[in-house]
């Protein structure tokens, strides 16, 4: 189990996280680029000081405050994987994968895990003649071979092409569940962090905003700006039943987020929130299509929406359904009542 | 700019090179290289080449580590100060470190006691041309040390090697040509060392004051075999230091 309660300065603000993994268990740290994904990280891996918290694994405390004790980093037996595998230029590829201490660089369970990764005709190279794949697979199976008790993973393939990333994060996924080892991914596009974790907690400006499964964040999130994270690219404000609840929360000014693909064509009131629109532009995204919509005055009424077939706007109208949209309060706060049956937009106020 | 002038500058670099090649005499080579106690000043050199470096090993590469991974406070004024002893020249070097080392200073007692001096002894020579290398070292140093990626010592200490650990099979490999080639220039540097040498240490002769001596005595012809001796044991350490460094890159390109 890693527990992590952190406080570290930054020069712009506090980064305050605290997070726990089991063994085995895969967290996911999303949120924007600075937000201080890293710094949590790097925190847990002592690359920082902290100002307040405690980091401990399976029991062993690797850094607090109170009482002041931090283990360096060479005992705190927490891997770190970075975009850049940063294999020793100096060292074969066998050299790389034994360099801990603790590894035997001439023994089975190196040969093994090398077939595993793929690189098993690799051993002798040299870095410099590997594809940044297989640099990746070196970089995993060193700290695999270090024993590492946590696994830290800095966007570790955010250079690499989709399938490649995939199939690397498919792997780490199948030997964290097998060494039962605690993992946290740091990313900054959800379809990654998605693909890794159990579990996903949202990181922005330094503080964590909402922890959840990925499906509940993406579907429920705690708030406006958790929405804006992960991707809902239109707000608009909400008439009809939904109106009326905010009225009695205390004040107008609820908005349904809507996400690109959680729309469908045509009006489905018992689905959700029917918009219906000037259509401003349409284009091909995807196997789908992506249209713009205009379903009001203000700037937050323009929404994209992708669709599986191209729209029909009839004299350029255009009427979808988003599924089930979370509402927020002025505040930015989620509401907790949906507000299924609602309908918004030009003419149907 | 074409290859004929690059050709043209460079045989123009060369050409002391090319001079003393061609007006060396067979005749005065034997005569000068034979004569009693003529190689002398090459072993009493080449002795205090070897401990100039040793010291310049010692102590200038923790310095130059701890100035390439801004381990000082103020790092500029730090820099500023080893290019101080860069632009200073060796003569006014020479003369300036009779008031730090000579007979009449607290250090100059100090090594009274121990029966030692550092005017016109062993000694002195090595003090003079670790005085006149010694930059060059660091500068250079200090550059292969920064060349080393600290992310690649992060991930060795996170791997479970202690720093020391880290330095010796991390930070040195990969700053070892470096290092080499910035110890080969100082090598020559501490070889060919003048003008502090011929202040505070004027005796025991090394191969500069030899060259300098015979050509105040005897003129150009017999000075210029000690010149082609000089060059003869300046250059192989450079020389062994840059095909290395080329290896160990060949090397790490697989």
């Amino acid at each position: 189990m890693l527990d992590a309660d952190v406080e570290v300065d930054r020069r712009e603000f506090t980064v305050r996280a605290a997070l726990t993994v089991a063994p085995g268990e895969r967290l996911a740290l999303f949120g924007p680029s600075g937000a201080g994904k890293t710094t949590v990280l790097e925190a847990i891996a002592g690359l920082v000081p902290l100002r307040r918290g405690h980091v401990t694994l399976h029991g062993r405390v690797l850094t607090s405050t109170t009482p002041a004790r931090a283990l360096p980093p060479w005992q705190r037996r927490v891997g770190l994987l970075r975009q850049d595998p940063g294999l020793f230029p100096h060292m074969s590829v066998r050299d790389n994968l034994g360099y801990a201490p603790t590894a035997d660089r001439h023994g089975a369970e190196l040969e093994e895990l090398a077939a595993m990764l793929g690189i098993g005709g690799l051993l002798p190279a040299m870095p410099a003649r590997l594809s940044g794949g297989q640099q990746h697979r070196v970089a995993l199976g060193r700290l695999l071979l270090a024993h590492c008790d946590a696994l830290l993973l800095d966007e570790p393939y955010s250079g690499l092409d989709t399938a490649l990333r995939r199939s690397l994060t498919e792997l780490v996924v199948r030997l964290t569940g097998d060494r039962q080892v605690p993992a946290i991914l740091v990313a900054h596009e959800l379809p990654d962090a998605q693909a890794f974790a159990g579990r996903l907690a949202v990181l922005d400006a330094g503080a964590v905003l909402q922890t959840g499964t990925p499906h509940e964040v993406v579907l429920r999130p705690a708030s406006r700006r958790v929405a804006e994270l992960v991707g809902y690219l239109g707000f608009v404000p909400v008439n009809g039943p939904g109106a009326a609840a905010a009225d009695r929360i205390g004040g107008t000014g609820v908005v349904a987020g809507v996400h690109p693909d959680r729309v469908i064509a045509g009006e489905h009131p018992g689905r959700g929130v029917v918009l219906a629109g000037t259509m401003t532009g349409c284009r091909p995204s995807g196997a789908g299509w992506e249209a713009d919509l205009r379903v009001g005055e203000s700037e937050e009424s323009a929404i994209v929406c992708r669709l599986a077939d191209r729209p029909e706007a009839a004299g350029g109208r255009l009427a979808v359904t988003a599924l089930d949209p979370p509402c927020f309060g002025p505040d930015g706060t989620a509401l907790a009542s949906r507000a299924p049956g609602m309908t918004t937009g030009m003419g149907r106020a | 700019m074409s290859v004929a002038g690059a050709a043209v500058i460079w045989i123009a670099l060369l050409g002391p090179v090319i001079a003393l090649l061609t007006h060396l005499q067979g005749s005065a080579i034997a005569s000068s290289l034979t004569a009693p106690g003529a190689l002398d000043p090459l072993v009493t050199s080449v002795e205090a080449g070897v401990v100039t470096l040793a010291v310049l090993l010692l102590v200038c590469t923790p310095l130059a580590w701890m100035l390439a991974r801004g381990r000082l406070p103020f790092p500029r004024v730090w820099e500023a100060g080893v290019l101080c002893a860069l632009l200073l020249p060796p003569l006014v070097v020479g003369l300036l470190l009779i008031f730090l080392v000579g007979p009449y200073t607290p250090v100059g007692e100090l090594l009274g006691h121990l029966h030692l001096s550092a005017t016109n002894t062993f000694l002195a020579l090595v003090i003079a041309e670790v005085y006149e290398s010694a930059p060059y070292y660091v500068l250079g140093a200090q550059a292969a040390f920064a060349g080393v990626d600290p992310r690649l010592e992060q991930q060795a200490g996170l791997l479970g090697d202690r720093p020391r650990r880290v330095f010796r099979r991390v930070t040195m490999p990969l700053a070892a040509p470096g290092l080499a080639m910035s110890l080969a220039i100082a090598w020559a540097r501490a070889m060919g060392a003048f003008g502090a040498v011929i202040i505070i240490a004027y005796h025991p002769f090394g191969i500069p004051l030899q060259i300098f001596t015979t050509l105040q005595a005897t003129g150009l012809a017999s000075a210029l075999p000690f010149a082609l001796v000089l060059l003869v044991v300046a250059l192989p350490l450079p020389l062994a230091a840059y095909t290395w460094s080329a290896r160990a890159g060949r090397r790490r390109r697989g």
